[in-house]
């Protein structure tokens, strides 16, 4: 087998032409994982592990189909491609579905995105224990404390991608994550539990790790006698960390195949202002270092910086090629890199200060929301806020809405970004937002 | 594309709180012929489809528990899965996946080690098998030279595997899953099908000298239908799923599932959110067991209470429901989406009673907590794939009937709504608090049902909620729908059921809070 995943991904675009397919996109990915894990003072897992492998899109008489396998032996590849040659011939043809036009990826920026950290593949056992007992003994620091499980996760990841009209790609990417999950003695038989986790690229940006382990328990003890919050309408904060998956559900519709299908309140939206002025998204793949940053797409299409949202008026939607040529939209890019939310001038103390009353939302447990109308009702955990400051711990809530509107009465927005989401948001502010609760 | 690897965990939940969810539509699948491995003499079917004989396996456990070990297995799966998509009116998108491979496992007391390789050739099982075993520093264990092959399951035992079913048999059941939704009401605009089938073989080799090998079809039907009247749009979707071949996609079933669709989405035209705030909840037969999965089905797996961090740690043999309460794990119901003839230990899988007349009676076990708590493994060890090592996991769970009736619940509710579909659920293990999304269901007003409810979260607390069970009907079925449960990053099929039941309060999502 070729080493070269390159090489590899280039002779199943070969073996594909000669298995009568008109164009096929190639992507082979070798990835090495580890996993640490270490329990109230011992080691309780370990996971050592790679993975391989190989995805093909292919295009045959107007037709379309993908296919994986992670059985790269080279004897068996010619089988595999044939095999799915032909299940792409029964099915129907399809007049919008296309390879990527070469002009969507030839101009590749360049940009050296930092993305390798190599003294990740140099960690060893002793550095990994090191992180997990000094995790423990900070997680494990209060008398409170039932269970405490540290977590160490590192690896790298290789992908190289080859098409039959003229692309090759390739990319590499180290991770190094750890923190803690911290479970406490609460009242009655209720546990209270929170965690925290810090990560990237490179291992020299972690924060140490005592650090990380004395925020996740910090955490778990602000939820140390949580109550029944009640049922009001008020302000809403959303933490910085809270906010990134909010951000999430807001765009899960902002994208051609849910406008094509009909199922997208972005839809009539597009180009307008629909949202308070205070939100701004871009999506930005070329972030050095970044959670999500990249140089192509997974069609292949160039990197490049996209404004989806502008001080409220919608700019842009995610559009792959194929929705995008049947919604007769032009191509940005079909799935989001990482996305940066428009900050403002205040820290999240100062928010809480200019809001006075309100609930300042920490988590979310559940909930949803219809990506054709917008309407959402979510679960959630956090604090009462009492006199401009963090108050008494409540949880087993409901926030209910639609999301347009409540991005519509979004206020102020914080300086404070979360930095270990692909999401980089700020704290949030809303306005006149249902609660449920008691 | 194959998404990159590295951020998965990210996109996985914490430990200590678990979710479900109904099918995202691309779920991956495979049409490949055997890859059989020459070279080694085969013994039995399985032996032969993985391309190793029992001195091979036996060699590979010899090296993986040559540092000590309680428990070992050796895990090989191989697994095909195909789909199909329909969207405005043809068929114009497959896949197939094939994910084939062998994980091996070493535990020692509550101490696991784990590793995987995808190419079944010795070096590089013996490799895998070394680095599992790092985690242990004993000294080695007598290990078997050969292994005795379990009896077989017959819980979905099919005729025709979905390898030897075309494209061609299939295109025509999204056609014509198509054109019923669109007879069925003007209003539709579009109406997409999403087919998924699959096959999967496991063999497992376990350190005490068992071999196990199970065969695992499954498959899943979804229908999304999204109408327009004026400037109004509504979606809405069903789906059937189970361990089932070909011939069970009547029409009859596929009308049913059409019919669902269709009523749900347009039913959000009239549809309403309730108030804000705490009221009672009927939950109505069927797929409402997702109250039981969430409110205690998460917090009864041993893993969680062998760490002492889930709420129900300290509860076995209390009084925690009323006494014609009795909640049941049970993966030997043939077909269902959650069955299992063995789980992915090697254990038989079968029935265990988590709450019996009101009383807590057993957690779900896989081999790490059995040995701990000196008990047998309850036949819950399962896992995503040979990528992942297994931990106590739910099947099918349901609630057995109880002595009222549907009509005696709705005429008790003064004010209150009934959850009848649901998108997902999530349960913090520790807290207790869990959640349910209702995408449809009803008010009801004076023991009437008044008008049709839409996308409403509902939050309890899990012993609370449980406690406050005050009515159980006679009407008890399992739900039809394509269940997936997420725990710690892994993704396994179950099912769910109940009788419609009564909950004297819970927090529902709603509006017009003052």
């Amino acid at each position: 087998m070729p080493v070269n995943l390159k090489d590899l991904a280039q002779q199943v675009v070969d073996l594909a032409g000669n298995s009568g397919a008109d164009d096929v996109w190639a992507t082979v990915t070798n990835s090495r994982d580890v996993e640490f894990e270490f329990r109230d003072g011992a080691l309780e897992k370990v996971k050592d592990t790679t993975a391989r492998g190989l995805n093909i899109q292919v295009f045959a008489n107007g037709r379309y189909s993908t296919h994986q396998t992670t059985d790269l032996n080279v004897d068996r590849l010619a089988g595999f491609v044939s095999e799915a040659v032909a299940i792409t011939r029964a099915l129907e043809p399809d007049e919008f579905r296309k390879i990527t036009p070469e002009e969507l990826f030839s101009n590749r920026p360049t940009d050296d995105l930092d993305l390798v950290d190599a003294s990740v593949a140099e960690l060893g056992r002793e550095q990994r224990m090191a992180w997990c007992r000094e995790l423990d003994a900070v997680a494990t620091d209060h008398e409170r404390v039932i269970s405490a499980t540290a977590g160490v996760y590192d690896g790298t990841s290789r992908s190289a991608s080859a098409s039959s009209n003229g692309f090759v790609g390739s990319s590499e990417a180290t991770y190094c994550w750890y923190g803690s999950n911290i479970t406490l003695k609460d009242k009655d038989d209720r546990r209270a539990s929170d965690g925290f986790y810090a990560g990237g690229s490179h291992v020299e940006t972690l924060p140490p790790a005592d650090v990380v382990a004395r925020t996740a328990l910090d955490r778990a003890l602000s939820r140390l006698d949580s109550e029944k919050g009640p049922t009001l309408k008020t302000t809403m904060v959303v933490d910085s960390r809270s906010a990134a998956s909010l951000i999430g559900r807001l765009l899960r519709p902002a994208n051609a195949r849910r406008v094509q299908q009909g199922q997208s309140y972005w839809a009539p939206l597009i180009g307008e202002k629909a949202f308070s002025d205070k939100l701004t998204i871009v999506d930005d793949p070329l972030i050095q270092r970044g959670l999500n940053s990249r140089l192509y797409d997974g069609e292949g299409i160039s990197a490049k910086v996209i404004p989806i949202v502008e001080e409220g008026v919608i700019s842009n939607i995610y559009v792959d090629t194929y929705y995008g040529r049947k919604a007769n939209m032009t191509p940005t890019t079909g799935s989001s890199s990482n996305r940066r939310i428009g900050t403002g001038e205040m820290s999240l103390e100062e928010l809480l200060g200019a809001v006075g009353e309100g609930v300042f939302v920490t988590s979310w447990l559940g909930g949803n929301a219809d990506n054709t109308t917008g309407d959402f009702s979510l679960g959630l955990r956090g604090h009462m806020i009492e006199n401009g400051k963090i108050g008494r711990p409540v949880g087993e809530m409901n926030v209910t809405g639609n999301l347009r509107d409540l991005f519509s009465r979004l206020e102020m927005v914080g300086n404070d970004v979360y930095p270990y989401s692909s999401t980089l948001s700020p704290s949030l502010v809303f306005a006149d937002v249902d609660f449920s609760g008691t | 594309m194959m998404t990159i690897k590295r951020r998965d965990f990210l996109g996985s939940v914490a430990a200590g709180s678990a979710i479900l969810t109904m099918p995202g539509f691309l779920s991956g699948c495979g049409v490949q012929t055997a890859t059989a491995i020459a070279g080694t003499a085969p013994e039995n079917p399985f032996m032969e489809w993985f391309g190793v004989d029992q001195a091979t396996v036996a060699r590979v456990m010899s090296e993986l528990t040559a540092r000590g070990a309680d428990v070992a297995d050796v895990y090989f799966q191989h697994s095909r899965s195909n789909s199909l998509t329909l969207e405005d009116g043809i068929v114009s998108r497959a896949n197939s996946g094939i994910q084939q491979g062998v994980g091996l496992r070493v535990v020692i007391g509550e101490q696991t080690g784990y590793a995987f390789t995808e190419d079944l050739t010795l070096p590089s099982m013996l490799a895998a098998a070394r680095t599992a075993s790092a985690i242990a520093s004993g000294s080695k264990v007598v290990a078997p030279q050969s292994f005795n092959p379990s009896s077989s399951g017959d819980l979905y035992t099919t005729t025709v595997p979905w390898a030897d079913v075309g494209i061609d048999q299939k295109l025509p059941i999204l056609k014509m899953v198509e054109a019923k939704a669109k007879a069925r009401d003007p209003a539709i605009e579009k109406v997409a099908v999403y087919w998924s089938d699959g096959d999967e073989r496991v063999m497992i080799a376990t350190l005490d000298g068992r071999l196990v090998m199970d065969q695992r079809p499954m498959t899943r039907v979804t229908v999304v239908v999204t109408a327009k009247k004026g400037d109004e749009t509504q979606t809405g979707y069903s789906n059937i799923a189970a361990r089932e071949e070909f011939s069970w996609y009547t029409e009859e079933r596929l009308s049913k599932m059409v019919d669902e669709a269709v009523d749900r989405t347009m039913i959000q035209f009239e549809a309403i959110r309730p108030a804000a705030g705490e009221m009672q909840v009927i939950l109505a037969s069927g797929a409402s067991g997702i109250l039981l999965h969430e409110a205690i089905g998460h917090g009864m797996e041993a893993d969680f209470n062998r760490k002492g961090t889930s709420i129900y740690s300290d509860m076995m043999g209390k009084k925690v429901a009323e006494p014609f309460v009795t909640v049941v794990d049970q993966a030997d119901i043939p077909r269902e989406r959650g069955a299992l003839n063995y789980d992915d230990e090697g254990n038989k899988a079968g029935r265990t009673v988590m709450v019996e007349n009101g009383i807590l009676k057993s957690y779900l076990h896989d081999e790490i907590s059995a040995r701990q708590y000196d008990m047998k493994p309850t036949g819950s060890g399962r896992r995503e794939s040979y990528r992942f090592a297994p931990m106590p996991r739910m099947t099918c769970t349901f609630m057995e009937n109880g002595p009222h009736t549907k009509d005696e619940i709705i005429a008790a509710v003064d004010n209150g709504i009934i959850c009848e579909t649901y998108t997902n659920g999530q349960v913090q293990i520790g807290a207790g608090d869990f959640t349910f999304y209702v995408k449809n269901g009803w008010l009801v007003e004076k023991g009437k049902i008044t008008a049709p409810i839409k996308d409403v979260n509902i939050i309890g607390n899990g012993p609370e909620s449980l406690k406050r069970i005050t009515m159980v009907a006679n009407d008890a079925r399992l739900d039809t729908g394509g269940w997936t449960c997420g725990k710690n990053g892994q993704r396994v099929p179950v099912s769910q059921g109940i009788p419609t039941v009564l909950v004297s309060k819970m927090t529902v999502g709603g509006e017009n809070a003052s």
